[in-house]
Order: C-alpha cells, then sequence, then structure tokens
C-alpha cells in the first residue's frame, strides 16, 4: 500500500541568494527514478523538511518541464524550519513529498494577468517559465514587494519581458527606483485590465480583498479568477483538517481556487 | 449464546493471543480497557466515558523512526479485540474506515482487529438526554461495519446474546470458536449495506447542514464564544474528531528520532496558524463553528453521512456546560 508520508531524499544542487530573507534551492532527488517520475503542475507543492525539525508546505517554482532533471523550491527564513533550511550547503540532503495539490488551470489561453504581492511570485514563476513560447499566451505580471531589495528573481526579469509585460511596484520609495511606488492595487488606476483576461492571484491574504474589489471593476468574471491560498499544512493529503476550507481542503482542491469557487465560503479570502 | 459461552469465547481469543479490549467498570465509572479476566467486562450497555477512539487512531504513533535520512515506516501492529462496541462507537469506525482508506497504519491496525458489537436496547437509557431520535432495531445492524455483534434482548434481563456476523473474519472466528469449544455454533449474517439507511440521510441532518451556513449570522456564535474555554475536553471523548498534526521527535542519540502522528485540537488557536502569525480561525466563535461545520457539513459532503454519532459525550465532559442538543436546536430554530 502506498505511504504518502513516506518522504525521500532530494540533494542540494545550488544555492541562490534572493534577498537577505530568501534563498532558492536546487534540488535534485538522489534517486534517479525518482526525479525521473517527479512531475509537477505549476501551482503544485511539495512537503519539504529536516529530520528533526518536520516538514512545511513550499511550492515548487521551477520549471516543469525541467522536472526531470532539478527542482526548486524558495525558502523564506520564518522559524525553526526555515532556518535550519538555511544554514545547509551544496550537497546536503532534505526530505520531500508530493507533489500535492491541484495545479493553475492547465487551458489556459489569451490575456492572462498574473498578480504576486511578496512571495507570491514563488508559485507564479513556473507559470511564467513554462509559457515563455506560447503563442496563446498574452502574460501581464503585476508584481509588488514591500522594498527593492525584496524583489525576487531580479536577474531573470529581462528573459521575462520578452514574452510578458512586467509591472512592478514597490510599497516604499527606495533609491534609484524609477518604477512605480504605492501598493499593488495602485497599479490598477494606471494599467487597463482587459475584461476577458483570467487573473492569478498570489500574495499575503489582505492583497485578495482589495485585488478582488480592482478586478472585479475591471469587469472580470469570477469564475476566470484564480486565487492561491496559503494555510497550515501537515498532511498534504486532505485529511488531517488544519487547511480546510469550507468543505474544502487547501492541500487537495487547491490551493488553487477560482473566486467563484470560494466567494460564499465565509473566512476563505 | 449465553454469558458463560462468551467469557469461554473471550478467553479463546485470548488463547489465540488477540490482545481483548472492552468496557470495564471502575469507581463507578465505564472505562474502555485492556481486560485479563472476561469477567471484567461490562455489557450493561452504559455508556463509556470514552469511545474506542483511541485503539484504532490512536492518539500519537510513530510513524517513522528515522536514522539521519533514513525514514523508516513501522507498520507492524498486534491482535486486538475490541468487544462490547457500542452502536455509536460503530458508527464512529465507519468514519474512520473512510478518512484513513488509504492510509497504511490504519489498515495495518484494522487488519489485525477483531470488532465485536454489542448493544441492549434503548441505549439512551442512562443519558438525561437525547441528541436526536433514532431506532436501534435490528436493521440499523446493516449499516455498520463489523465482525461479530452481540445483540441482547431488551425486555428479557437475561445474559442470552444473539450472535450476528457481519465479515467473513467474524464467520470464521465463531465457526472455529464452535469447532474447537463444542459451542453450537448459531449466529445470523448480516451484509454491510452501506452507512446510511435506504431513504438516505435523516432529514434532521439535511435540515442542520442547510442551516448551518446562515447560523453565522445570528447570535449563536459569539453565545458559545464567551461560554466555551477552548480545553478541548469534546474533541478528545468526541468518537468522530480525528484530526492530526506530524511532529519530529528527536531522540538522544545522533541523528535519531521519530515522526508522529498526534491528535491535534481545532480549538487551539495554532491550529489554523501560518507563518508570521496569521490565524485563519481567528477566535474562538471561528473555532467553535468549525468543530460544528466540521462534524455537520464537511463530513456530510465529503462521506454523505453525518460526522456526529449522537453519543453526547461531548456535552457529559464540556466545563462550560455546552449541550450539543441544545446548539443543535438553535441553529435548527434561528
Amino acid at each position: 500500500m502506498k505511504n504518502s508520508y513516506q518522504p525521500k531524499i532530494a540533494v542540494i544542487k545550488k544555492i541562490k541568494i534572493q534577498t537577505p530573507e530568501v534563498k532558492l534551492f536546487t534540488l535534485q532527488f538522489k534517486n534517479k527514478e525518482d526525479q525521473k517520475n517527479f512531475k509537477f503542475i505549476p501551482g503544485q507543492f511539495i512537503e519539504a523538511g529536516l529530520p528533526s525539525f518536520s516538514e512545511a508546505p513550499f511550492a515548487v517554482c521551477s520549471n516543469p518541464n525541467d522536472s526531470d532533471k532539478n527542482f526548486q523550491i524558495c525558502v523564506r527564513i520564518a522559524g525553526q524550519l526555515t532556518k535550519k533550511i538555511h544554514q545547509l550547503k551544496i550537497n546536503d540532503q532534505l526530505t520531500v513529498r508530493g507533489p500535492f495539490g491541484n495545479g493553475f488551470p492547465n487551458n489556459l489561453t489569451g490575456n492572462i494577468l498574473l498578480i504576486g504581492g511578496g512571495l507570491g511570485l514563488v508559485p507564479l514563476r513556473p507559470l511564467i517559465l513554462a509559457n515563455q513560447n506560447n503563442k496563446n499566451f498574452k502574460m501581464q505580471i503585476f508584481y509588488g514587494a514591500c522594498e527593492a531589495k525584496d524583489l525576487l528573481f531580479q536577474d531573470e526579469y529581462k528573459i521575462w519581458q520578452k514574452s510578458a509585460n512586467l509591472v512592478l511596484t514597490l510599497d516604499k520609495q527606495c533609491p534609484n527606483w524609477k518604477g512605480n511606488v504605492g501598493l499593488i492595487t495602485t497599479l490598477f488606476d494606471k494599467i487597463k485590465v482587459d475584461s476577458s483576461a483570467i487573473a492569478i492571484l498570489c500574495g499575503p491574504p489582505i492583497m485578495y480583498k482589495f485585488v478582488i474589489q480592482k478586478l472585479k471593476q475591471a469587469g472580470l468574471d469570477d469564475a476566470n479568477i484564480f486565487l492561491s491560498l496559503e494555510r497550515r499544512m501537515h498532511c498534504g493529503i486532505g485529511v488531517c483538517q488544519h487547511c480546510s476550507i469550507g468543505s474544502k481542503y487547501a492541500c487537495k482542491h487547491g490551493p488553487i481556487f477560482s473566486y467563484q469557487e470560494l466567494k460564499n465560503i465565509p473566512g476563505a479570502i | 449464546m449465553d454469558k458463560k459461552q462468551l467469557q469461554k469465547f473471550i478467553q479463546w481469543l485470548q488463547e489465540k493471543n488477540y490482545i481483548v479490549i472492552g468496557p470495564t467498570e471502575e469507581d463507578g465509572q465505564i472505562l474502555i480497557e485492556t481486560i485479563s479476566e472476561p469477567s471484567q467486562l461490562d455489557f450493561s450497555g452504559r455508556l463509556p466515558l470514552y469511545s474506542f477512539k483511541k485503539y484504532l487512531v490512536p492518539s500519537r504513533e510513530i510513524l517513522f523512526k528515522y536514522k539521519k535520512d533514513d525514514f523508516k515506516a513501522d507498520l507492524t501492529a498486534f491482535k486486538q479485540a475490541l468487544i462490547g462496541v457500542s452502536i455509536f462507537d460503530l458508527k464512529a469506525i465507519l468514519l474512520y474506515n473512510q478518512v484513513f482508506e488509504k492510509d497504511p497504519y490504519y489498515q495495518a491496525r484494522l487488519n489485525n482487529t477483531l470488532i465485536i458489537g454489542q448493544s441492549q436496547i434503548p441505549q439512551f437509557q442512562d443519558l438525561s438526554f437525547k441528541v436526536w431520535e433514532d431506532k436501534y432495531e435490528e436493521d440499523i445492524l446493516e449499516h455498520l461495519q463489523f465482525d461479530i455483534f452481540l445483540g441482547q434482548a431488551k425486555e428479557k434481563k437475561s445474559s442470552e446474546f444473539k450472535i450476528f456476523t457481519g465479515s467473513k473474519k467474524g464467520q470464521q472466528i465463531i465457526n472455529d470458536f464452535a469447532k474447537q469449544s463444542g459451542w453450537k455454533s448459531d449466529y445470523e449474517h448480516i451484509e454491510y449495506a452501506g452507512p446510511i439507511k435506504e431513504e438516505g440521510v435523516s432529514p434532521e441532518m439535511l435540515e442542520i447542514k442547510e442551516k448551518m451556513p446562515g447560523s453565522l449570522e445570528t447570535d449563536i456564535w459569539q453565545n458559545l464564544d464567551q461560554r466555551c474555554i477552548e480545553c478541548g475536553k469534546c474533541t478528545i471523548v468526541c468518537p468522530t474528531c480525528f484530526c492530526f498534526s506530524l511532529t519530529d521527535q528527536p531522540c538522544l542519540n545522533k541523528d535519531e528520532g521519530m515522526r508522529k502522528r498526534c491528535w491535534d485540537s481545532c480549538f487551539y488557536g495554532e491550529f489554523s496558524e501560518i507563518t508570521g502569525g496569521h490565524k485563519f480561525l481567528k477566535n474562538t466563535a471561528e473555532r467553535i463553528y468549525n468543530w460544528y461545520y466540521h462534524k455537520f457539513v464537511r463530513i456530510p459532503d465529503e462521506y454523505n453521512f453525518p460526522g456526529c454519532v449522537g453519543c453526547g459525550r461531548c456535552s457529559m465532559v464540556c466545563p462550560a456546560g455546552i449541550k450539543i442538543h441544545e446548539v443543535l436546536e438553535s441553529i435548527k430554530t434561528k
């Protein structure tokens, strides 16, 4: 019988500092077969952990087309486990379970608006990377961070901009910053959003309420607004009850939900 | 089967290396314990303080023992016979069987467990209230999963048990016992017909399910917020509360430890807390609503049967005097 709690071992192949608090880890399963069989959909997550430090959910943030070679997660120092992960070096190991969850819808075409707040850009990155040459995908990215030093994947923006319209905003004015200043919602006052667009949001819970208002004003359909929800997760398979949202589980039925699914569930957003 | 035969049967199970667990009286309370002598068992039908939950879903269990990065699952389970399992607790086992359908630890335990139900009808006799009406006639057995069931006629105070079997394993055990003990085998087999009656879920359950979301607009949950002290006792005694957390416990030896699965309680603040301290169940009102929502909406949505077996244990242990039947009544009438 399959044991969903059985972790596999992944080896750290590369570590890249993104911000003072965030590191990007490139991982490869120790067992070659495990790596070959590892397939994920953008938006899905894994449970990564360390013996004696338990596990936590992390979005897989690499290009899904590279999943037979390696995969990446972004880790921000936030607690005991992530502090310990930040101390790891190349060739150190992590435990990995998953991928879990549904991922973003796989039939996206047309105008796609990705809206990321803070670390919320992380789960959106595989979608950006996988659709760089997709002719049916007209991509616009709104990305907001607190300060310039918090912007993730800065060295990739030039490549992204070849296939996407990337708009950045910072909450605070920073030295040498020529882009927009203000919360992510202020971008909607400056840039027209097409009413037929599909919007995909990932960010802190507070961002959703206000961004959805803007999207509704722009005329987007509830079924065309997708949100990635963060919850406490333990099992990853819809049993332990920590991540329940109404009668659904973020780990199993989500973490990606359409606004239509969520709007009548109290406390969902 | 008379009481003497039953005691022989229990002894026979013990000889077959079954650990026998059942209701026993201690200081006027009925507790569920491992027994050494069949005479320790209490078949009065009085409701034990705890359910049989921990024998199938342990409060703490080791999922893995690890040494560095080597995680070894321990799926060994010992043979146990749960005897005198009430209809309430059998209903909870239906839920575990669904929730842990794909769980190798639960399945290993279940495979090594002999479930012997028992009912002396009606069971409500020593409850001062009832959560809702239900007929405990024989036809209810079709909707329970057990290996063997001991039925006691309610009109006779006799110690005569009518034997039912509900599985091949149960039939095998009864046949083997008959063959080896000389007992004249006499039993009726019940074929499991799913968790709910042909008519479907009871109208009362459907009404509560319908009215739960709307009850958020009322003052029910705010009132409970003022009373509930979030001790979590109801979640411990509730036979259908199964939520858990996964934690690592390092050993004193370097690089060794255990990954454990332990009962959790949705009444505790950390239950829904994420990195950065945000809690999705922000206050007592939201947490107690979530508890009721799980029993009366989420479980019915997932499995199409109620998530409350109606035993009333939560009301008995609540230090704040919250009575589930009163809460349900207020949901229905508001």
